[in-house]
């Protein structure tokens, strides 16, 4: 059977691409899925450092896309989960070293290698956005609840339609207690907003940054909620798409409960 | 305590309501901007089918996109030089 290539998408940059295409990566692959992470962003490259495979690059997808190597040459194995790989950027080509055409060749390889492929989108909607979404099956837009950047999910949404991708949304740092008193668009404002269904919900959650000062893997934490909130988005793509999809919740302290927590609602 | 129930009381509106509200305008404002080039294709089109029936100066045809509140519009000004008589397929 031929792979799945999905592309993870924002338009603004900042908002959590890197992190989730690391996380639902490495969840498919915990799954048993064979799954490439590929690193779009040329000349400015960081899915390896979040992955911690800096160290064990040699060749990097311009070399695979012009022939320079083999597809398995270029896909590095992750250090701790089997059936993981990453291929990375570039670090000193031009992002119009690949062209559209080019990567849509290699999408067509990719595919025979792999059952899943996700490619890491670089921000903004030039020739990086173009390579990225050529050859890719669906999309997942990030987008964290501000106005900026659902603004940026908005257009891109938009440019995915065009090119008759289908796109699913994933709000990133939701911050509960801040829905929660009214500081902060909740995830039924951005979804009326932007009318696109949901594949995900992610709170802010430190251990994000803990994880990738190590380069550790986010979902091997079971303590963390967004690497938890990730694993469920991979088992949603992994053929679970009913799986209810859980909102970030506050944490109620005693005081709150019984209502003396007001005096901090400002 | 007391700051919440006078914002209650006085019903001001919380952050993420403007937010809401903002974003809604912007993405309809983004959705009306169009490029100068889509324009100038548009207007050539409408010249090569107005040129079907009628002699205009093409010269001193203006396409304007005027934005208001509640609605936008699109104005074609051109002087009529003669009808065409026979108006050509």
């Amino acid at each position: 059977m031929e792979g799945k290539i999905i592309v993870i998408t924002s338009g603004k940059g900042g908002v959590g691409k890197t992190t989730a295409t690391a996380s639902i990566g490495a969840a498919l692959a915990l799954e048993g899925k064979k799954v490439a992470v590929v690193d779009m962003d040329i000349g400015l490259r960081n899915l390896d450092v979040v992955m911690g495979l800096e160290n064990r690059i040699v060749f990097n997808i311009v070399d695979a896309v012009n022939g320079k190597c083999q597809t398995q040459q270029a896909a590095i194995k992750d250090r701790k989960i089997d059936n993981l790989f990453l291929i990375p950027a570039s670090q000193s080509d031009n992002k119009n070293v690949i062209t559209p055409a080019a990567m849509k060749k290699f999408c067509v390889l990719l595919r025979k290698e792999f059952d899943f492929v996700l490619l890491d989108c670089p921000a903004g909607i030039e020739q990086g956005f173009e390579n990225s979404v050529i050859g890719a099956d669906q999309a997942i837009v990030i987008c964290t609840p501000e106005v900026s950047s659902v603004r940026d999910a908005d257009r891109v949404i938009g440019l995915l339609y065009a090119k008759s991708v289908q796109p699913k949304l994933l709000v990133n740092r939701i911050v509960p207690e801040m829905v929660e008193r009214g500081d902060m668009l909740s995830h039924e404002d951005v979804v009326d907003v932007l009318s696109i269904d949901l594949i995900g919900l992610v709170p802010m959650d430190e251990s994000v940054i803990v994880s990738t000062n190590t380069g550790a893997h986010l979902i091997q934490n079971n303590k963390s909620k967004a690497g938890q909130a990730f694993r469920r988005v991979a088992l949603r793509l992994n053929g679970n798409a009913d799986l209810p999809i859980e909102v970030p919740q506050a944490k109620k302290g005693f005081w709150k409960k019984i209502g003396f927590g007001l005096s901090r609602n400002k | 305590m007391i700051e919440g129930w006078f914002k209650k009381l006085f019903g001001k509106e919380k952050s993420k309501e403007s937010a809401k509200k903002r974003l809604k305008l912007a993405l309809v404002y983004d959705k009306l901007e169009v490029s100068d080039e889509l324009i100038s294709k548009l207007q050539q089109d409408i010249v090569d089918v107005i040129s079907k029936y009628f002699i205009v100066d093409k010269e001193a045809i203006k396409l304007d996109i005027k934005r208001s509140d509640n609605f936008s519009s699109l104005t074609l000004n051109t002087p009529i030089l003669s009808a065409r008589r026979s108006p050509s397929a």
